[in-house]
């Protein structure tokens, strides 16, 4: 008895600084939010009065949260498909000697250790139509193209998330296939698989774990793109490229409106929220 | 030994007691203030480090700078502002903003109006109190290439311009080489004329740089078109966008878009792109902020050719706006931060400013030092002259940003004026209650 009240302690002990750590930085922040949620709470006035579920309907009702959602989840899924392709052809071609191949793979690695921030005010630089080196290079081969011009900036966008993050990408995969037996592939080309049917029978399957969590983390993290967008085009022309992020962003700090962004942010966590554990059933994650 | 010792002992008691005898007459209250960086945040260190030197000494007030981020200050001073914090001492604000940020600042009292410009003075008072103090006033020039405007009086130039404009505006318009006395019409013309998809011999590839990114300052640039065709954002207190002149100023720049007398890529550009565009000779004109003028008077295809007109149209009119300093209410240094914020409403702390790159709202400063930036003349000018600003009140800062991005579709042909324009009527209406 008196050893498993003392065991209780201990627990409660150990526990401790994680459940503070938790109370401090998760949950108290939440029911910050979600008290703001439920508030008039503008910067241009100096009270916060209850707003009840004002802020909700408002949101439910905005045809520019919805626009933001469907972009975020649009740029989200096709960033991640791209990514995931090129990092796995990237990682095949790195799993096996070549001359120069340390440096090459340094040199892969380089975009992902920059702030997107910075990568973002270099693009703005160097992509510029009249003083940018990339376009002025084309222009020598008589490629007039602006590259920011409206009908190319979601390809311009997914392309500049894909050369930061594909190296992400590609450490995961290339990090699983050197924990793949080398054995296997040698059996494979006993029975004479070719390249191809190596990779689909042999590689992919195995990879299968670690794509999945590539898949996953790419997913949440481009859900969550705010910079690189937002110094680039701002969410426009008009709403066509904001992200919910940028919209959470503007409502609070641009619009000055601290209800409606709090009410966005709780909205968003609940329409995600049930996807969660899908999401883990279906990537077969063994969280225990 | 331990003579040594004792020695040390003594040498360091001695040392802290002079330390604690001498720190009294040194103790001076810390003063911290938010600037932006670029020459504002670099023009007003120079004023700091002048004060702290000098009259901060007798006031036993020592000012900090601190230079935030220039795309976020004011989102950072809106968390700072909503939590009520006493961390700064001084806000950085600006007259489109200072009705968002009353609630969080002292009024200051025994401001010389008389010495500033008023436009400048007259936008940071809210319900008549003085809310804040002005630094720099903004306006906006119409920038053209004289070289070019010049090039349009020959006969084979007018006679092409003719058959341009039929062309791109279906107006058969004769070149006016005043740029001052243009109408949207000619600066359209213009623009088309200098523009190579229709006039393949323009030395510049387009007649029009336009900043057409969603961004809110990019409205503010806008209204002056609004303005110049007799529109406004509210008629008798009523929203005042889905009217003809409203539509026709969202035509304006969606016809510089469609016609591409701009490049594709402006619907991504803002300030720094604009002059990028005109300096590297890419584009003939722009609507731009005065700050321009002395990057493009001195850099690349602009240099020595770069003429100021004031905003085309009918009624002309810039906007105008003074960026500025208040005083935080939850300060816990009110009495330091007042003494520091005298000193910076006085003629010899904004000379320093100008001095050091600053464009101080005082047209006594501004007038002894147009030989070193010509367009100071027509900041004291034309801020008389045409300036104007909305004064939408408390929420005019979101008025700014929701119009951008309302109107910023139609500016870039992806909208039609008529979509777009009772949207930004009900956004006026909401924002205004």
């Amino acid at each position: 008895m008196i050893r498993q009240r003392g065991d209780r302690v201990s627990a409660v002990v150990l526990a401790a600084p994680l459940l503070i750590f938790l109370s401090t930085l998760v949950v108290w922040p939440i029911y910050l939010g979600i008290k703001t949620s439920l508030s008039r709470d503008l910067l241009s006035e100096f009270e916060i009065t209850p707003a009840g579920l004002d802020n909700f309907r408002t949101i439910l009702a905005a045809s520019d949260f919805w626009l933001a959602l469907r972009f975020t989840i649009l740029f989200a899924i096709v960033v991640t498909i791209v990514e995931g392709l090129l990092g796995f052809a990237l990682a095949l071609v790195f799993d096996r000697k070549f001359p120069g191949k340390r440096t090459l793979f340094s040199m892969v690695l380089i975009p992902i250790m920059i702030a997107p921030s910075l990568m973002a005010v270099m693009y703005r630089l160097i992509l510029n139509e009249n003083i940018g080196i990339i376009p002025g290079f084309l222009q020598k081969f008589g490629l007039d193209i602006s590259i920011f011009d409206k009908r190319y900036v979601f390809f311009t966008l997914v392309a500049l998330d894909a050369i930061q993050y594909t190296s992400f990408a590609f450490l995961l995969v290339y990090a699983a296939l050197q924990n793949i037996p080398q054995q296997i592939y040698e059996s494979a080309a006993i029975d004479g698989a070719r390249y191809r049917q190596v990779i689909w029978r042999i590689t992919l399957p195995i990879l299968k774990p670690a794509l999945a969590i590539i898949a996953m983390l790419r997913l949440i993290d481009s859900f969550r793109t705010f910079d690189t967008i937002y110094i680039l085009t701002g969410g426009g022309p008009g709403t066509s490229t904001q992200t919910i992020g940028i919209y959470i962003y503007k409502t609070a700090f641009i619009t000055g409106d601290f209800g409606l962004a709090s009410a966005a942010s709780v909205t968003l966590v609940l329409l995600l929220a049930p996807l969660m554990p899908k999401i883990i059933k279906q990537f077969r994650l063994d969280i225990k | 030994m331990r003579l040594r010792k004792l020695f040390t002992a003594a040498i360091a008691a001695s040392a802290l007691v002079a330390g604690m005898a001498i720190a009294p007459v040194y103790a001076a209250t810390e003063v911290k203030m938010i600037l932006w960086p670029g020459p504002e945040g670099e023009a007003m260190q120079k004023v700091v480090d002048a004060y702290n030197a000098g009259q901060g000494k007798k006031d036993g007030v020592v000012v900090k700078q601190v230079l935030l981020s220039r795309d976020n200050t004011f989102a950072k001073e809106a968390a700072l502002m909503k939590a009520k914090s006493s961390e700064y001492d001084i806000y950085f604000t600006a007259s489109y903003l200072v009705g968002q940020h009353a609630p969080y600042l002292s009024e200051i009292k025994g401001v010389k109006d008389k010495i500033y410009l008023k436009a400048s003075i007259d936008g940071l008072k809210v319900n008549k109190k003085q809310m804040a103090l002005p630094l720099d006033t903004s306006l906006h020039f119409m920038y053209y290439r004289t070289d070019l405007v010049n090039s349009l009086s020959s006969a084979a130039n007018t006679a092409k311009y003719k058959q341009i404009s039929k062309t791109v505006l279906g107006k058969e318009l004769s070149p006016n080489t005043n740029p001052e006395t243009w109408s949207w019409d000619d600066a359209l013309a213009t623009a088309a004329f200098f523009t190579q998809k229709y006039n393949p011999d323009s030395p510049t590839k387009y007649g029009y740089a336009l900043p057409a990114k969603n961004l809110l300052y990019n409205t503010m640039i806008w209204n002056d078109v609004l303005w110049g065709l007799g529109g406004n954002w509210y008629a008798n207190g009523k929203p005042n966008l889905n009217t003809a002149s409203g539509k026709a100023a969202i035509d304006v720049y969606r016809t510089i878009y469609t016609k591409e007398l701009t490049s594709p890529e402006s619907s991504q550009w803002e300030y720094a792109e604009t002059n990028a565009a005109l300096t590297s000779g890419n584009a003939m004109m722009a609507l731009q902020w005065n700050a321009a003028y002395s990057e493009l008077s001195k850099t690349g295809a602009t240099s020595g050719k770069v003429g100021i007109a004031a905003p085309p149209g009918q009624g002309q009119r810039t906007h105008v706006h003074a960026l500025a300093v208040g005083l935080n209410k939850f300060s816990k240094k009110q009495a330091a931060a007042q003494k520091w914020m005298k000193y910076l409403a006085t003629v010899p702390a904004m000379k320093d400013y100008a001095a050091a790159g600053g464009v101080p709202s005082m047209p006594e400063i501004l007038n002894t030092m147009v030989s070193t930036n010509a367009s100071f003349a027509n900041i004291i000018t034309y801020a008389g002259k045409y300036g104007y600003s909305e004064s939408a009140g408390a929420r005019e800062f979101d008025i700014y940003a929701k119009l951008a991005e309302v109107l910023s579709p139609a500016w870039v042909g992806q909208k039609t004026a008529d979509e777009v324009a009772s949207a930004a009527d009900a956004a006026l209406k909401s924002l205004r209650k």
